[in-house]
């Protein structure tokens, strides 16, 4: 149950990453623009497109990913002070009707969208260079079948909880700093107390 | 029920979720799509039931936030922060901010807030900040002395600066959700900004110069550094940072570079920058650019969800319910801003910035022309207002990072007393920009009005 658990995660955390590289293009990409234009007197045609074409993939795809790290921002003042098990018990009827059905709309509609886009090999109407967008489009679809089967994996993890009544564990990963900090402070001290007590 | 009423049940529904503490951005996805489903329904809708224009109106705004040319600048910006945070500059600026500030009262208290500002500034990112700083300063301030409250409310205000002071991302995502140009309130926030930071430093300096017992002053070891010392700190740590920020804000308010394309240089000197102080490696490069797809795709599914849960709101009317509302008060403008400033505060408590302007100040846009209240002051406004949010219980996110690295001794409590005279600058900031609008719309106004 675990290994299927961590094995969407991995594929969510994959396609994010993976994605997410699309920053240094599009870092590299603009930068590029703003140095032709204002060196060389040239700008180019389709640095426009790709930049909104890396950005809009990027955050797309990595939607499913920050999922798997519980990283979508939650109101969770009273959230973070119930059992585990409460957590869960919500946690999993929410899921059932307050996330499942956009995410499946976005799948559908997505695909719709996508496949018209698809059928006449759309192009970018703001340049002249004419960037192809159908394949922007098209991941509309693919990071709602992502979301639906990181979705299920949630859901799953809170059906364990109920069972057990702790939570099951995340993949270790980066962390905000902040957060990274204080653990390790937190891990200091508890290792300084430990010792005291010895 | 009729359709406005629905509408209500909507906002107060997706109120009582939020509470709830379930990921806001499918929350609002899902809601705008069943009760959308609803809106939209057609007399025959039970005969072809995927036949309906909710469809085509969530993946409209899905890719509308995805072709945004102002958000494209979220993610660049994010990178430039991450790397900016891990590029080993802190310890350095520090240092060199305190050396040169050595002889004004309460100088470390001076140094942590301008290192703050500054560092705070570049990345954009407030707990890293306060906890970078709270392992920094904070101990050096408590080692020489200083007072334990005072010593917290500089570190904890100090890192919320840089979500007021431009190239700041809460002023993207503002003007995004305000649909006004990010150059404008740049140049709007920067007196705002400037004024706020002054404020704290003048306090500061204040309270050390009336009882110096708060602000000890340091001891000094040895002769004191010679000014080429200081001016060679200074040089190799202070002004690269300095430098960068400001090449990145004067292409944008003189409209050299769009805002994305500035962060976009932005980025690539912060990697030249981390470069430069040899703290570039895989391992770090790694971490900036996955913390950036989190964080990326964390605000911008809020935007998907928010286009599309307010279209549908105010579709079916709840928006001209609201108007109503407000405009039945007769409370005139100065009563609008202030019970909305009000609300926003409240919301401070529960909820973070990024809920905040994105999902709750839609609400209050529309209403901005009804009172006449310019949308870019109505931003700086909100954007000041924030800072307070980070240092109010019981979601006081600074005072938690603060209190996480803090020695064990200092008490939740004291940190929360020690940042409320900088909550009520805030709020003094708050008034004398009411009564002085020219310190937001004079920039502005100057730089683009055309002559």
């Amino acid at each position: 149950m675990i290994r299927l658990l961590f094995f969407v995660d991995q594929l969510s955390a994959w396609i994010g990453k993976s994605f997410g590289w699309l920053i240094l293009v599009l870092t590299l990409g603009t930068s590029y623009e703003v140095f032709v234009r204002y060196v060389l007197s040239a700008p180019t045609t389709w640095a426009f497109d790709i930049s909104y074409v890396m950005y809009g993939a990027l955050f797309l795809m990595a939607g499913a990913y920050t999922l798997s790290r519980n990283g979508h921002v939650r109101g969770d003042v009273l959230h973070r002070l119930w059992p585990p098990r409460w957590q869960a018990g919500v946690d999993l009827t929410l899921y059932v009707i307050f996330y499942f059905p956009g995410v499946l709309a976005l799948c559908y509609a997505g695909w719709n969208f996508a496949a018209l886009s698809v059928q006449f090999k759309e192009v970018s109407i703001f340049s002249p260079a004419g960037v192809p967008i159908y394949p922007l489009k098209m991941l509309i679809p693919a990071a709602g079948i992502l979301l639906l089967i990181q979705g299920l994996a949630e859901s799953l993890r809170c059906i364990l909880c109920l069972r057990t009544g702790v939570w099951p564990a995340r993949m270790a990963d980066v962390e905000e700093m902040e957060t990274a900090i204080m653990h390790a402070e937190e891990a200091r001290r508890s290792g300084a107390a430990a010792g005291d007590a010895r | 029920m009729s359709n406005p009423e629905i509408g209500i049940m909507m906002l107060g529904l997706f109120i009582f979720i939020v509470m709830l503490g379930f990921p806001i951005a499918f929350t609002l996805i899902a809601m705008g799509v069943i009760f959308g489903y609803y809106a939209y329904a057609t007399p025959d809708q039970l005969d072809h039931i995927f036949d309906n224009r909710i469809f085509p109106l969530l993946v409209q705004k899905t890719f509308e936030v995805m072709s945004s040319d102002v958000l494209t600048a979220v993610p660049l910006f994010l990178f430039m922060g991450y790397v900016v945070e891990r590029s080993n500059i802190l310890d350095r600026l520090f240092n060199s901010i305190q050396l040169a500030a050595r002889n004004m009262p309460g100088s470390l208290a001076v140094a942590t807030l301008i290192t703050c500002a500054l560092f705070a500034t570049a990345t954009g990112i407030v707990g890293a900040v306060v906890t970078l700083m709270g392992l920094l300063a904070y101990p050096a301030m408590l080692r020489a002395g200083y007072d334990v409250r005072l010593a917290s409310g500089v570190v904890c205000a100090g890192g919320c600066l840089g979500i007021l002071i431009p190239p700041s991302i809460l002023l993207i995502v503002y003007a995004a959700t305000a649909g006004i140009s990010a150059v404008k309130l740049y140049a709007a926030a920067l007196f705002p900004g400037f004024m706020l930071a002054g404020f704290y430093v003048l306090y500061v300096m204040g309270r050390a110069m009336l009882n110096p017992a708060l602000a000890p002053k340091l001891v000094q070891e040895g002769p004191p550094p010679s000014l080429r010392t200081v001016t060679m700190a200074l040089l190799t740590s202070f002004f690269p940072l300095a430098v960068l920020i400001l090449a990145v804000l004067g292409a944008i308010l003189f409209g050299l570079a769009t805002p994305s394309e500035a962060a976009a240089i932005g980025a690539l000197g912060s990697l030249v920058l981390a470069a430069c102080y040899r703290a570039l490696n895989f391992e770090r490069l790694r971490e900036a650019v996955f913390l950036t797809a989190r964080t990326t795709a964390m605000v911008c599914y809020l935007f998907i969800g928010s286009w599309t849960f307010s279209s549908v709101f105010s579709y079916l009317g709840g928006h001209s319910v609201v108007e109503e509302f407000f405009a039945g008060l007769d409370i005139g403008t100065i009563g609008f801003l202030i019970l909305t400033q009000l609300i926003i505060f409240l919301l401070g408590w529960p909820l973070e910035w990024t809920e905040i302007i994105i999902i709750f100040v839609p609400i209050f846009l529309p209403l901005l022309k009804t009172f006449e209240v310019d949308p870019v002051f109505f931003g700086i406004l909100v954007a000041l207002n924030i800072q307070t949010s980070f240092n109010t219980p019981p979601m006081a996110m600074a005072a938690y990072y603060l209190k996480g690295v803090a020695p064990p001794q200092v008490r939740l409590t004291q940190i929360f007393s020690g940042s409320l005279p900088f909550v009520f600058m805030v709020f003094l900031a708050m008034v004398l920009v009411y009564v002085f609008p020219g310190i937001v719309l004079w920039l502005p106004d100057y730089l683009y009005t055309p002559r």
